[in-house]
């Protein structure tokens, strides 16, 4: 069963060019959207079956004969698997409408499902050479997404990303091979045991900066952000959620943590190093988005932002400081999937991205406007809703763990944040309406039913936060924190 | 060792042409080239697979599908190579020889000699039994590669 995160998505992606030609718009809404219905049931299924164990490794088999491959279900894939099928189904919500003015909506749904695919695949790999393939299979679709929209901008970001990316993908590969020669080994048990009894601290440490390199450009971390505020605004919005919401979280803060807290072992270097890029980009991210006019650009800085927030709670390393990163990874996810969607909102009705063009627009647009808010104070860390909570965890982890100066610099860069969402709520939605919106109308149906799914769940995961916390990233931190070594080895694996 | 140098400098050299160039005809031409220099140093790495691989796919292959849609697509006409070509590619050259010195001389004695791994059977039983999970994900990466052609080279309806 566990194979169907990578397989149906594939399977479906395969068909889907074949049922464009004979449903334009329908079928391909409706085969998207019920592979990731399947895909939350497929969570909620395996979650009770793997509920009590640390890890299942699941070994598939053809009419009896063994296949070879070996999937790693434990807390945090799952976890991570949840955020993925909910925010996807989310976006495919939205697509139905938004992506209509597109055309071949059934090739825009096969890519995003290859991409799915592609990240499923990643959260369920038990070795470093899997990893390189399934991120390659997530960013070769995700790159003709960027530039689904054919215009000269789309065009020219996607090959920005995609050259940067490649710079990546190579970084990731070069200390693939490196641990590869040295360990003789490449699934992550094996590696970790290599590792641990290799002689040559240098070699790890550069095999570490190679793999902060690659998982830095994926996860735009600053100083490898300069792809993202490009690629994200320029693809469309459901493609700027994905990417925002969900790949640079699979692909760069999930590879990045399984490699190094389960693979390599955090030590207080690699600690130190990942803590000073969280907070660099944090803050640097922050200012940049203060100075933005074009709303996607502002939001696409602000997940470089966010991100450091994860990284920050991740790479302090101590069980609560986890706990919170994982937690701001899914919020974060709901949040700025729900901002990017209400962005296309937006650039639909007017058909400008420019924040001094708009004004007024609450009026004309009253769910869009109350949607955003939800996502803006969301992400500034606003009580109750679920951003609060996850900042609040990382904030008194660091605190704990002496770490007074990071602590306030998160508390800063939070005002920061506020600071930048209030003003993409005044000049958007508050104040007088522009007299060039008179005519504009709120989102179609099925893109509002999108933002208010969103929306609902930022309110909910915040206001029952302890069940979030308890029945999903506490598994998920906890398969972090004890790491690979004993749930597999206990697995015989 | 004087070979394989020269081998990995002819990579260089006709990697960084193909990028350099503006007419495609001969940028398809320095990848080949650049493809069967590496397919030569992994036959003489001991990798026979690898490299018949790369001489035969990517070196064979691709240039013809390259060629061919060159051939078809080319308006007439040739292109004005960049005058920034002649000297950014002997500068980029020296740059990256003189960084290569440096980064070497300094990697040299701190890093172990990489030992071939353990052998774990032939080259069939390596990709279709060992490798397995890879071969899905290389279907992933063809799937989306055909499904962005798809639709990067799609045409407009008219009621779009």
């Amino acid at each position: 069963m566990v194979f169907l995160f990578i397989a149906l998505p594939l399977v479906v992606a395969g068909i889907l060019p074949l049922v464009g030609k004979v449903s334009k718009k329908f079928l391909p809404d409706l085969l998207a959207n019920a592979v990731f219905i399947v895909l939350l049931v497929l969570v909620f299924f395996e979650g009770r079956g793997i509920a009590g164990q640390e890890a299942a490794v699941r070994e598939l088999s053809w009419l009896g004969e063994p296949l070879n491959i070996r999937l790693l279900l434990d807390g945090f894939s799952l976890f991570m698997l949840f955020a993925v099928a909910l925010v996807g189904f989310a976006i495919s919500l939205f697509s139905i409408d938004y992506m209509d003015h597109y055309g071949s909506k059934a090739n825009f749904y096969a890519l995003f499902l290859v991409m799915i695919a592609g990240m499923n695949g990643l959260l369920l790999v038990t070795d470093l050479f899997q990893i390189y393939v399934f991120l390659e299979v997530a960013a070769v679709a995700s790159y003709a997404l960027v530039a689904f929209g054919l215009g000269h901008d789309e065009l020219e970001a996607s090959f920005k990303y995609l050259m940067l990316s490649a710079v990546a993908s190579a970084f990731l590969l070069a200390g693939i091979v490196l641990i590869f020669g040295v360990t003789g080994a490449l699934d992550f048990e094996s590696v970790s045991q290599g590792l641990a009894a290799l002689d040559s601290r240098f070699l790890v440490g550069l095999c570490a900066a190679f793999f902060i390199l690659g998982f830095g450009l994926k996860a735009a971390l600053v100083p490898f952000h300069a792809w993202l505020p490009d690629a994200h605004p320029s693809a469309p919005a459901p493609i700027s959620a994905a990417l925002s919401g969900l790949l640079i979280k699979v692909s760069g803060v999930y590879a990045l943590t399984r490699v190094f807290l389960n693979v390599f072992g955090l030590t207080p270097a690699l600690s130190t190093v990942l803590m000073y890029l969280g907070i660099i980009s944090m803050v640097v991210a922050a200012l940049l988005a203060l100075g933005q006019t074009d709303i996607k650009r502002m939001l696409a800085y602000s997940s470089i932002s966010q991100v450091g927030y994860i990284v920050l709670g991740i790479g302090l390393g101590t069980p609560l400081g986890i706990l919170g990163g994982l937690f701001h990874l899914f919020n974060h996810a709901l949040a700025k999937s729900l901002l990017f969607l209400n962005s296309g909102s937006l650039q639909m009705a007017t058909g400008t991205r420019k924040l001094d063009e708009m004004g007024g627009l609450g009026k004309r647009m009253p769910v869009t406007s109350v949607t955003t808010l939800v996502g803006s104070l969301s992400i500034a860390g606003v009580p109750p809703l679920n951003g609060f909570w996850s900042k609040l965890i990382i904030i008194v982890a660091l605190i704990q763990a002496g770490r007074w100066a990071f602590a306030l610099i998160a508390v800063l860069a939070s005002v920061l944040t506020l600071w930048y969402y209030l003003l993409i709520q005044r000049k958007a939605f508050f104040g007088k309406l522009n007299e060039k919106w008179a005519s504009v109308r709120e989102a179609p149906f099925w893109m509002t039913v999108s933002t208010v799914l969103l929306a609902l769940l930022c309110i909910a995961t915040g206001i029952f936060f302890a069940g979030t916390v308890n029945s999903w990233v506490r598994p998920a931190a906890d398969a972090v924190v004890k790491g690979l070594q004993t749930a597999l080895g206990s697995l015989g694996f | 060792m004087i070979i394989e140098i020269a081998l990995l400098c002819g990579l260089v050299v006709f990697s960084a042409a193909a990028i350099i160039f503006r007419d495609l005809l001969r940028s398809a031409i320095c990848l080949a080239v650049a493809s069967l220099l590496l397919g030569i140093i992994f036959f003489r790495m001991k990798a026979p697979y690898i490299g018949a691989f790369e001489i035969s796919v990517v070196a064979g292959l691709i240039t013809v599908l390259f060629i061919v849609t060159i051939a078809l697509t080319k308006t007439g006409g040739d292109v004005r190579e960049s005058k920034a070509a002649a000297w950014i590619f002997p500068l980029f050259f020296v740059v990256f020889l003189v960084l290569d010195f440096f980064v070497m001389r300094g990697l040299i004695g701190k890093i172990p000699a990489l030992g071939a791994a353990p052998e774990e059977g032939g080259f069939g039983d390596v990709l279709w039994k060992a490798r397995t999970f890879d071969l899905v994900g290389q279907i992933g990466v063809i799937f989306a590669g055909v499904l962005a052609v798809l639709a990067l080279f799609r045409k407009r309806d008219k009621d779009e």
